[in-house]
């Protein structure tokens, strides 16, 4: 009975130490998306649908190859076809003759949630099933860091490569660690690790871009051909507030309240983008209106707006993003990714507007 | 006759306001509730003609590129009314069943034309969501209200519109949607449902459900008159609005989770129910391009029909640069191949059914 998931970004290993923490031993951890993995989602997918989907089925049939038998997926109701995955994943893996066994996990019910991740674990009681959820959202907090620092480090190192060699060490330091005491002094320690190990230009006044967007291609460098590290190769610091925490942190999370004093990202980002539009129509569309429009205001120099062909509710936001970026007098790049993005243009695109971009600073 | 004037003026009743609506997407739905509403409120409805060929070209000039077909052709009907009204009605509309949502497309149009075209005349786009925000039948009246204080002061006069358009459209529904027992009289033949099929030489009319959006199914240009070319080939319809909805929700509950997108709902299991029942001779499905929920029931619904293939199921992609040409092609070659198999086919029908 071996469990595994689809790969999301570095959200993989907040799921493997989610796992871990499980006490389940017996686990697939799904290998970075490849060429093949998007050619054999397309090939079992339907044509339109959006891309995150093939990209996730075709890691879902390389884990269940590999000898997975429990699949991880998550469905929740929302305008977005993101919550019917699933259930579509089962029966097209049904079809293609597998064996294995979908567990869905009902974002929207957190009773049943946790009912359904204790039959996951290896005999744990409900409270150790929550705590190692807790232990999960904790450590996807320290993952964000790191992203942060990486993609900031990055821009200014002075021999190419250092940060990310740090980053990769952090990763495997923040899955391997355990016990909550541990876990609470990781941020001092990764400060550290990025100050001691990667050397930077001290002279450098990079550009700074904040990259917003559908979440799955924010967070997956398979889809979006690693839009950041070739933004840090131009030498421009990238940031991006989309990250899983809205979903799972239940320590932060607006509806929960289990921590009354903290503010949520999009909370504020919506406020900002109620004049354009007004009601939450899925995805990220008021996320990226409103983060236009604060990151204007805190200073940075662009965005850079990325969502997956086809994508309901950021086609809504990008048809909205061009009357913002003239408001508010922010340059703003649109970027669509599938899985037939080449990357010479994307890369051509990014020249463009980060050229663009210094021009305006002077 | 000046005074006259300058107190009717006063009243807000000296000329007629026009409404606009745009004919595209969920007009197909609530029309009947919106005409009926603002021509109560004394106002002067305007609706887009039907889809053409210039109105499509204008939508492709004027939507974003990677918007479904139906959605650019809303926007080739904006721009037909643009100049011609006071204002326009786009509401925003999210869903009217419990959990159920519809297309988060019907949401940002609004908000979206009026982002490209800042002159638009001014548009009247209540919110009304009743899966995720909540909203309630008091705040559906409340809304309605508000509109209707745009036109009148007289609170009686509002109140009756909003009466007499809710009727309308329940009535409406009522004759729309059929019960499980008139489906079951179209599936013995005894009755038809829509316009009868030309008379044809052939021993027995072919059967044949067209699913689809109401606003593929009911306009004649975006759907490349379909109904009419299958009526010349001497078809009965039936169409997946016309449905029992108590026989979708039981076939959608055969999943492990339900699909959630409201209007799909139909679609999905109307093509269920007949490869289920297979009443039918065979099924077409009209989908849109890039049409979010279209793209998983489709493959759902190729899926269901793979595993159970007794029933054909012919799946065509509409898009604005689909020929007519190949389209009747297609739909010629399956009807052929369904009065092949007429002989071997197992259909359930009273008149061949001996005890």
């Amino acid at each position: 009975m071996t469990i595994s998931f689809p790969h999301v970004g570095s959200f993989t290993y907040v799921f493997e130490s989610i796992v871990q923490e499980m006490n389940r031993k017996d686990v697939i951890v799904p290998t970075k998306p490849t060429y093949k993995t998007k050619q054999l989602g397309s090939r079992h997918a339907s044509e339109f649908v959006c891309t995150p989907f093939k990209i996730m089925l075709g890691s879902f049939i390389e884990v269940v190859e590999r000898g997975a038998y429990e699949l991880i997926g998550t469905v929740f109701v929302d305008y977005c076809r993101l919550g019917y995955y699933t259930p579509l994943y089962k029966i097209i893996l049904e079809d293609m003759g597998y064996d294995f066994d979908m567990i869905y996990l009902d974002f929207s019910k957190p009773i049943e949630f946790f009912k359904n991740m204790k039959t996951l674990t290896n005999g744990l009681n409900y409270l150790q099933a929550f705590q190692a959820f807790r232990v999960g959202y904790i450590k996807n907090r320290h993952i964000d860091l790191v992203d942060r620092y990486l993609y900031s480090y990055g821009a200014v190192e002075i021999s190419k490569g250092t940060t990310r060699a740090v980053a990769e060490k952090a990763y495997r330091l923040i899955v391997e660690t355990r016990g909550m005491s541990n876990i609470r002094k990781l941020p001092k320690i990764i400060k550290k690790m990025f100050e001691e190990g990667v050397e930077i230009d001290k002279t450098a006044n990079p550009l700074k871009v904040a990259i917003i967007g559908e979440l799955y291609a924010v967070v997956e460098p398979a889809i979006n051909l690693d839009v950041m590290r070739r933004l840090n190769e131009l030498g421009v610091i990238a940031y991006t507030p989309i990250t899983f925490t809205r979903w799972i942190d239940f320590g932060m999370k607006a509806k929960t309240r289990l921590n009354p004093f903290k503010k949520e990202h999009f909370q504020t980002a919506v406020k900002k983008a109620k004049p354009y539009l007004e009601y939450r129509l899925g995805g990220k569309a008021q996320e990226s209106i409103g983060d236009t429009i604060w990151y204007k205001e805190l200073g940075w120099d662009g965005v850079v707006h990325l969502y997956p062909f086809t994508c309901m509710p950021e086609i809504i936001s990008r048809s909205i993003l061009p009357q913002i970026s003239k408001d508010y007098n922010m340059p703003a790049l649109s970027l669509v990714v599938d899985e037939h993005t080449g990357e010479a243009g994307f890369q051509t695109r990014l020249e463009a507007f980060v050229d663009l971009l210094e021009r305006k600073r002077e | 006759m000046n005074q006259l004037a300058r107190i009717s003026k006063l009243y807000g009743e000296a000329e007629m306001k026009k409404v606009g609506i745009p004919r595209a997407l969920i007009y197909y739905k609530f029309s009947e509730m919106w005409k009926t509403f603002f021509k109560e409120l004394g106002a002067e409805v305007v609706i887009s003609p039907e889809t053409t060929k210039k109105i499509k070209a204008d939508s492709v000039v004027a939507a974003p590129d990677e918007d479904c077909y139906s959605t650019k052709l809303y926007f080739g009907h904006t721009m037909a009314l643009k100049n011609k009204v006071d204002y326009l009605f786009i509401p925003r509309f999210g869903g009217s069943h419990k959990t159920f949502v519809g297309c988060p497309k019907f949401i940002g149009l609004a908000e979206v034309l009026r982002s490209l075209f800042p002159d638009l005349p001014e548009m009247i786009m209540p919110h009304y969501n009743r899966a995720k925000e909540g909203d309630s039948k008091v705040n559906f009246l409340t809304k309605a209200y508000k509109i209707g204080l745009k036109f009148t002061k007289n609170p009686f006069r509002i109140i009756g519109a909003i009466r007499k358009a809710l009727r309308v459209q329940k009535d409406y529904y009522r004759s729309l949607i059929i019960d499980e027992e008139t489906l079951h009289k179209w599936e013995r033949s005894e009755i038809l449902l829509n316009d009868p099929p030309f008379i044809n030489n052939y021993d027995r009319q072919l059967k044949i459900a067209l699913v689809g959006h109401s606003y593929v199914l009911n306009d004649p240009y975006s759907s490349m008159n379909i109904r009419l070319i299958l009526q010349e080939h001497g078809v009965d319809l039936i169409t997946s609005e016309q449905m029992p909805r108590n026989l979708i929700d039981k076939q959608l509950s055969k999943f492990d989770y339900e699909l959630y997108f409201d209007y799909e709902r139909e679609i999905l299991g109307t093509i269920m129910h007949f490869i289920e029942s297979k009443t039918v001779d065979g099924i077409i499905h009209l989908m849109v391009f890039s049409c979010g929920p279209d793209s998983i029931a489709g493959e759902i619904a190729a899926r269901v029909s793979k595993r159970d293939p007794a029933i054909p199921l012919l799946q065509l992609v509409f898009d604005e640069l689909t020929a007519e040409t190949g389209l009747k092609t297609r739909i010629e070659a399956f009807i052929d191949m369904l009065r092949r198999s007429e002989a071997e086919q197992v259909i359930f029908l009273s008149t061949k059914v001996r005890i």
